[in-house]
């Protein structure tokens, strides 16, 4: 990671309504060259509505959003230069082919039709000489990816752009991000896949109902959660349910038990399991899953933040 | 088994209802109010003897028999008068309706993938397109009736109950027609964009067939499905073999109709879509290059659809502009000078009367393509296009562009048309350039209701299609204005009303620039809208 330069995006208390609603109250992150971040949230909770404020489609209402260093709505179009973009719901004219699509994106774009982009054909498997109207959601989104991995840009933003692709495609998805991160350039990802996410992205944010509550790399995050423990010792360990910190303890039918331990009290937690003779011991690191259903759930159960818990 | 097919009917018909309720509402009441507000004026236009002789003696003319239908024998009552002015204009009000109807709800609804989700559950393969057609049948039967009503309340000269019923009820039995027409066409091509050219086509086809056996040979529009209409006999005969006819082929069409969809793969048609090109061609090289692409084949329609038509009523100039034919001893007053140049002025006459049909009509693809900028955006098409380098001002100038360019080509080859026609049929044909007056005259009125057009998009988007409402009222002011004696006023409620009659007159240069003046002002309204507002995404 190259976190030395210049953010390539620079997102500060961004905020946009719709009449009354709030769709983004206060998002703020950075996005550096290099990096691949990955931008998570559930339906409904701002991710395509800050990702169109970025390109300029709909214009903030307060706060501020750079690209280049140049102001969204209005640089949007000498910071398009520089930047790609695949919708979620890719919705293509139906009387023209997915070939011409890509060319004139292509054109559009300042760019033209290349070897790379005949690659990337080959590459996601598309026949090109279709009307759009006969493609699946899943061809769509190829025509807007095709298109995308070929633009020479600085910036490329995702918006959930493997939802109708098959695993084959979603893994030849990967390799090209992972492609352009070599390159060094700065990609977004807006994506519900959460073990995608967690294979590519170098860093997170979290965003809930226009609000982003966690941004970091998984690493960091994982401190804020739970490590779950499945453990066998010789001795019985009756006090562990009361111990700070420890949640869940539950004993199996084999003589395993469980419990889950928050990461800032695992040393007080090996040492007292230390003192019974542990015979076997398993820990499982939280996935993203976990620390996003924990986000999420906790909004639901109103009971607090997941730090204080 | 056959009962499956149609599993659901009457729960889709009630949901369709549901569904559609405003726009049924809005047509019926439209249709129905202007209807009756006609009739209720007519008793107070053509009450008297002399003035229905008056217009008898016009709308006999071959002119108005091309425009409104064939006249039946006199002796004539104001209700004859309303019978043949409005016959043909209400049916074209309800192929319109129909059409729009039938067309969104079974292919529209297929393209967008909604029928598939209707389809996966317990429903029968044709109980969508069974359930449009209730829905229509029962609109259009309703709509019929309040015709009916309406006439006998407003009860004009000369009318009787079984004439009431005739009328209105063949009026909207002519509407169930179009309706299945639509429907069966909607089986044959694969798409609603498609379906509605085609639709149109076959209009405009029965349109120009049924004006050329009225002027020419009146029994043969016994063979035209949208001659029916005229052929009601109202007040005279009251003859009901139309509407047998009507209901008749609408019946075979609907079933044909259901039978292929019965057949048919969903996403299919009979003719179906052929594969394209690899790449882009030349052309497909920015947004001008798409719009052009986009648009392309129904600019091609429209501009010579607008030619055709142009050159059909140009074809009847040499019965329209012979005043021997209505009156043998004109010659010896006028002398034979006289006597041409009177004739020429009546074709001017004629021709200004037509200008406004010219002009609405090459107006509407012009809208469509301004339109495209709500659509397109609305349909999630151009959200790739809002994030690539291209400004925003270059989408709706290059829009614009494009839609000026259609609207003044398309209106420039109907009065083309209209002059060819001319050479075609008349032995001292009329120049060109008298009949360019008109395409000068009109150039700043449509000027201002397309900037209207753009203005819309830019400030209001959600309310576009006024600019096709609007567009309609000119075409009713400048059409029926004259014939049913509007107050001077209404004629002012569109840009239209303040031009000289031309080609009968020449352009008024006053006029000319302070409506372009106006129709700048609309544009840079509508740019600065656009330029500052949200774009709204498909979700």
């Amino acid at each position: 990671m190259t976190k030395t330069n210049e953010p390539v995006l620079h997102i500060d208390h961004l905020q946009k309504k719709f009449g009354k609603f709030e769709a983004l109250k206060n998002v703020s992150f950075d996005v550096y060259p290099g990096e691949v971040f990955g931008f998570i949230g559930p339906n409904g909770a701002g991710k395509s509505t800050t990702i169109r404020t970025l390109l300029g489609i709909l214009r903030a209402n307060g706060g501020t959003a750079t690209i280049f260093g140049q102001d969204v709505f209005k640089d949007s179009v000498s910071i398009h230069k520089r930047l790609a973009y695949v919708p979620g719901d890719v919705y293509l004219w139906p009387n023209l082919t997915g070939g011409e699509i890509i060319d004139l994106f292509l054109k559009l774009g300042g760019s033209m039709h290349s070897q790379k982009t005949d690659d990337m054909i080959k590459r996601f498997q598309l026949d090109p000489t279709k009307k759009a109207r006969t493609y699946s959601k899943g061809n769509r989104q190829k025509v807007a990816l095709i298109a995308a991995f070929s633009t020479d840009a600085d910036f490329y933003i995702f918006d959930e752009p493997t939802s109708g692709l098959d695993p084959l495609n979603e893994e030849y998805f990967q390799k090209s991000v992972l492609e352009l991160k070599k390159q060094g350039k700065a990609v977004l990802l807006s994506s519900h896949i959460l073990s995608e996410v967690e294979k590519m992205c170098d860093r997170i944010g979290i965003i809930r109902k226009g609000e982003i509550v966690e941004t970091g790399t998984l690493a960091e995050m994982r401190h804020l959660t739970r490590t779950v423990i499945e453990f066998k010792t010789i001795d019985p360990a009756p006090e562990l349910g009361s111990m700070p910190g420890v949640h869940n303890v539950v004993t199996q039918a084999n003589g395993l038990q469980t419990f889950s331990v928050d990461s800032d009290h695992m040393t007080e937690v090996m040492d007292y399991l230390a003192g019974k003779q542990i015979v076997s011991l398993q820990s499982t690191p939280p996935t993203l899953e976990d620390l996003f259903m924990r986000y999420y759930n906790t909004d639901e159960n109103t009971k607090g933040g997941v730090k204080n818990e | 088994m056959s009962n499956r097919v149609f599993a659901k009917t009457g729960f889709l018909t009630r949901f369709s209802f549901k569904k559609d309720w405003l726009k049924l509402v809005i047509w019926t009441v439209a249709l129905a109010g202007l209807f009756t507000s006609v009739a209720a004026k007519f008793t107070s236009l053509y009450g008297t003897k002399s003035s229905i002789d008056t217009i008898v003696s016009t709308l006999k003319s071959p002119a108005m028999t091309a425009l409104f239908g064939k006249m039946p024998s006199g002796p004539y009552t104001t209700a004859d008068v309303f019978a043949s002015e409005m016959t043909v204009f209400m049916a074209i009000m309800a192929a319109i309706m129909n059409f729009s109807i039938v067309i969104k709800n079974t292919r529209s609804d297929e393209d967008t993938g909604i029928l598939e989700i209707i389809r996966a559950h317990s429903v029968g393969k044709i109980s969508n397109l069974t359930a449009t057609l209730i829905e229509v049948f029962i609109v259009n039967i309703s709509i019929g009736l309040l015709y009916s009503i309406g006439l006998i309340t407003a009860n004009l000269h000369g009318t009787d109950i079984n004439g009431d019923f005739l009328l209105g009820i063949g009026l909207g039995v002519s509407g169930l027609m179009f309706a299945s027409i639509a429907a069966f066409l909607a089986q044959l091509v694969d798409n609603a964009r498609a379906a509605s050219m085609l639709s149109y086509l076959v209009l405009g086809i029965m349109y120009i067939a049924r004006m050329s056996t009225d002027v020419s040979r009146p029994k043969l529009t016994w063979w035209v499905p949208f001659g029916w209409v005229e052929l009601f006999s109202i007040y005279k005969d009251n003859n009901w073999t139309p509407v047998f006819l009507m209901l008749g082929l609408s019946i075979i069409l609907s079933a044909l109709a259901m039978w292929i969809n019965s057949k048919r793969d969903m996403g299919a048609g009979i003719i179906a879509t052929r594969p394209g090109r690899a790449h882009a061609s030349v052309f497909l090289n920015g947004t001008l290059g798409l719009f052009w692409r986009l648009h392309r084949t129904s600019i091609i329609v429209w501009v010579i659809g607008l030619m055709v038509l142009g050159f059909t009523y140009g074809s009847i100039f040499n019965t329209i502009g012979d005043l021997l034919k209505t009156n043998p001893t004109i010659a010896t007053i006028l002398g034979p000078d006289a006597l041409r140049s009177a004739n020429v002025r009546i074709i001017k006459e004629f021709a200004a009367a037509l200008m406004i049909v010219f002009g609405v009509l090459a107006m509407i693809p012009g809208i469509q393509i301004i339109n495209y900028l709500k659509t397109g955006e609305s349909k999630g098409y151009l959200e790739m296009i809002h994030a690539k380098p291209v400004g925003r001002i270059r989408l709706f100038t290059n829009n614009f562009i494009l839609a000026l360019f259609t609207t003044y080509l398309a209106l420039f080859t109907s009065i083309w048309g209209l002059q060819l026609g001319g050479v075609y049929s008349m032995k001292h044909p009329i120049g060109l350039d008298i009949f360019m007056r008109g395409f000068y005259g009109y150039i700043s009125p449509i000027f201002i209701m397309l900037g209207i057009a753009v203005a819309l998009i830019g400030l209001a988007p959600k309310l576009a299609n006024l600019s096709y409402a609007y567009v309609l009222v000119a075409l009713f002011v400048g059409y029926f204005g004259k014939l049913i004696d509007l107050p001077k006023w209404v004629d002012k409620i569109t840009p239209f009303g303040f031009i000289p009659k031309v080609p009968l007159h020449t352009l008024d240069p006053g006029t000319f620039w302070w409506q372009m003046l106006i129709g700048l002002v609309l544009i840079i309204i509508g740019y600065i809208g656009y330029v500052n507002r949200d774009i709204n995404g498909a979700n």
